[in-house]
């Protein structure tokens, strides 16, 4: 493993408006040489528009950006020094592959022996070695996704930026390029900052997360403290909770709180405060709720209106009652019109007040 | 079973496709009859008979066997001179358009604020035709028109410049009735590239320059060829610019005025075919060339990748 060339990349305080949008607003984060970030959200979250302010595509409104403790926030991409990844690709039609991963290196009037030597082991890193007379149109999308890749890192750049670089990928290929990712990022020392709006592409890739919402940053951590304690309602939604029941507090003892819904009371983990009486939300992952023989006893009973196969077990959707629907996952089988009973475990229900906003 | 039956079929078809295609035409091929109809009858036909007008010389001409027609206009400098004047303004012509329709069309590529008031502005002198923008420039490039005028008093000139009758008028006129085709087409071609290419440039490290030279200017070149040919032709069949502004007894007596005048004022349709053709070859040899240098530009691109 190479040491990153980058010790700290700073965002400070940056916004960013559309007219009378604002896109980003007060966004900071602080990234050590050598780490993964990546930026999560939906569509219009403000994590592209972000990464372009860091890349300098954008120019914020308000804030800086500094690298190592230089303030680079009004200099233009192309005195940055970035390498860039993009959701496209955008690689040159008009050049061969060997030109485009060379670009960078020809346009810092690097000599052509040793551009010419260090295209080739770029292309090597990517698995691309021989394809270099080739041109883009003549390659697969992965391939071009590498060529990608290659050109953004052959000018050892301390800081890689990637917006959204798999989504152009079908799923298998994307779980390959994924890998490949890491692997690079490992064993060159690179620093990324990565946006995606694949909840799964950035827990599986990152050291840190920063999910994002309209703006600004909703929660950041490990993969691990977002997949385990989502921060709020929104974060857990985001992350696989898609059971959503909407209940009344009932007494809360430290941690553990009992609601009601529907006639039917549960005890969960409470996340927020929560006065007694007030109205809040229980939700639970699909993996989390225990499918079990029907009349079990403290479960809440429940027929089956779908049973999907989802290779390891069953995706169902189980009706509870009054609207209310569940999706679980069980490795067992069961077909829809069965009658069910759904065991939500204390410790795996999270219990969020109603939002605000 | 099913595997040797597809077989069969497929052994079947393939000659019982070959036998339907020997027996007769797809009936809905009949659909380009109407066309293929206009084409013969409206350019084909017409063109068959000016060519071979052109060698069934005339008058004098006749003695000089089929060729008369070309010797007679080869054989005159006056009439040779009208290919240099028109090349005189069909070069420069095109040269401008292009030149100032590029950056502004790459420019315009992204919609900004009044673009849809700036493209019906650039496409206005389309509509309108070389007689009425001839009309329009002799009143205002005349001696006591608006442009005369202002030069007078903003002090730039002190007596009122000649515009008009003469190879600057034709020009002028040349540039606004061919100014729009060329920056609508290269408008097209530059909205067509992808803008991540010159983000990907800049976060490389291209200058403005060096994006212009290494990603712009080549992906935009056969669009510029094709604009560019399509300027030269328009511009070197110039006529009504060349009489209603110009000076067609000397400077602007283009090709197609030389054409006009043996056929209509001297009345030897052959001399004025044998005129027009000539035309159309070196229009032909034009096009051929500046097609003929995109491809080649590409290539060598592509061999210098290779390397």
């Amino acid at each position: 493993m190479s040491a990153s060339k980058l010790r700290t990349l700073r965002v400070r305080d940056l916004s960013k408006h559309f007219a009378d949008t604002a896109a980003v607003r007060h966004f900071d984060l602080e990234v050590t040489g050598g780490e993964f970030i990546s930026l999560l959200g939906p569509s219009g979250c403000g994590k592209t528009t972000t990464l372009n302010c860091v890349a300098g595509l954008l120019d914020p409104d308000e804030g800086a950006v500094e690298i190592d403790g230089r303030d680079i926030t009004r200099d233009p991409p192309e005195r940055r020094g970035f390498g860039m990844v993009f959701q496209n690709y955008a690689l040159f039609p008009h050049l061969s592959i060997s030109r485009n991963v060379g670009f960078g290196l020809e346009v810092r009037g690097v000599s052509r022996r040793e551009s010419e030597r260090r295209v080739s082991r770029a292309l090597d890193l990517v698995q691309l070695g021989g394809l270099g007379s080739r041109y883009p149109a003549q390659l697969s999308g992965g391939q071009q996704q590498r060529v990608a890749l290659a050109r953004a890192i052959v000018t050892e750049p301390p800081l890689i930026l990637m917006d959204e670089p798999l989504s152009n990928l079908d799923a298998k290929l994307r779980l390959e390029m994924r890998l490949e990712i890491r692997r690079l990022h490992q064993s060159l020392g690179l620093t990324t900052l990565y946006v995606t709006h694949d909840q799964e592409e950035a827990l599986s890739l990152a050291d840190r997360v920063v999910l994002m919402r309209d703006g600004v940053i909703e929660q950041s951590g490990t993969p691990e403290e977002l997949y385990a304690q989502p921060r709020s309602l929104y974060v857990a939604n985001f992350l696989g909770y898609r059971n959503l029941v909407p209940v009344t507090v009932g007494e809360v003892r430290g941690d553990a709180v009992s609601v009601a819904a529907n006639g039917s009371r549960f005890t969960g983990t409470r996340r927020g405060a929560l006065a007694e009486g007030s109205s809040a939300v229980a939700t639970i992952r699909p993996k989390d709720v225990q499918v079990l023989a029907p009349g079990s006893p403290g479960s809440i009973a429940a027929s089956v209106e779908l049973a999907e196969f989802i290779g390891d077990g069953f995706e169902l959707s189980a009706d509870a009652g009054s609207g209310q629907r569940f999706i679980a996952r069980t490795p067992d089988r069961w077909s829809a019109g069965d009658r069910v009973s759904l065991r939500l475990p204390p410790e795996r229900l999270l219990v969020f007040p109603v939002e605000g906003r | 079973m099913s595997a040797p039956a597809a077989r069969h079929e497929a052994a079947e078809s393939a000659p019982a496709l070959a036998r339907r295609s020997r027996r007769g035409l797809d009936p809905t091929l009949l659909l380009i009859a109407p066309a293929a109809l206009c084409v013969l009858g409206l350019f084909v036909y017409p063109f068959v008979y000016g060519l071979a007008l052109s060698f069934q010389p005339y008058g004098d001409n006749e003695a000089n066997g089929p060729l008369g027609s070309y010797l007679a206009f080869f054989g005159d400098p006056r009439e040779r001179l009208s290919i240099w004047n028109t090349l005189r303004l069909a070069v420069p012509a095109t040269f401008i358009d292009v030149a100032v329709a590029l950056p502004l069309a790459y420019r315009l590529r992204r919609p900004v604020p009044g673009q849809r008031a700036l493209g019906a502005l650039f496409v206005i002198p389309m509509t309108l035709g070389t007689v009425l923008i001839a009309e329009g420039m002799l009143q205002f490039f005349g001696p006591a028109g608006w442009v005369n005028k202002s030069l007078l008093a903003v002090g730039l000139v002190h007596e009122p410049v000649r515009f008009l009758h003469n190879y600057l008028g034709t020009l002028i006129s040349l540039l606004i009735s061919d100014f729009p085709a060329v920056f609508l087409l290269l408008l097209g071609y530059a909205a067509g590239i992808d803008p991540a290419l010159d983000k990907a440039a800049r976060v490389l490290g291209a200058s403005w320059w060096q994006r212009t030279r290494r990603v712009t200017l080549p992906m935009m070149a056969p669009g510029i060829a094709v604009a560019a040919a399509l300027s030269f032709v328009a511009t070197f069949s110039v006529f009504p610019s060349a009489v209603l502004v110009g000076n067609p007894a000397g400077e602007t007596r283009v090709i197609a005025f030389a054409a006009w005048q043996a056929a209509y004022e001297r009345f030897d349709y052959s001399e004025g075919s044998a005129i027009a053709i000539v035309m159309g070859v070196i229009e032909l040899g034009l096009v051929a060339a500046a097609l003929s240098l995109r491809a080649g530009g590409y290539r060598r691109m592509r061999t210098e990748g290779a390397r």
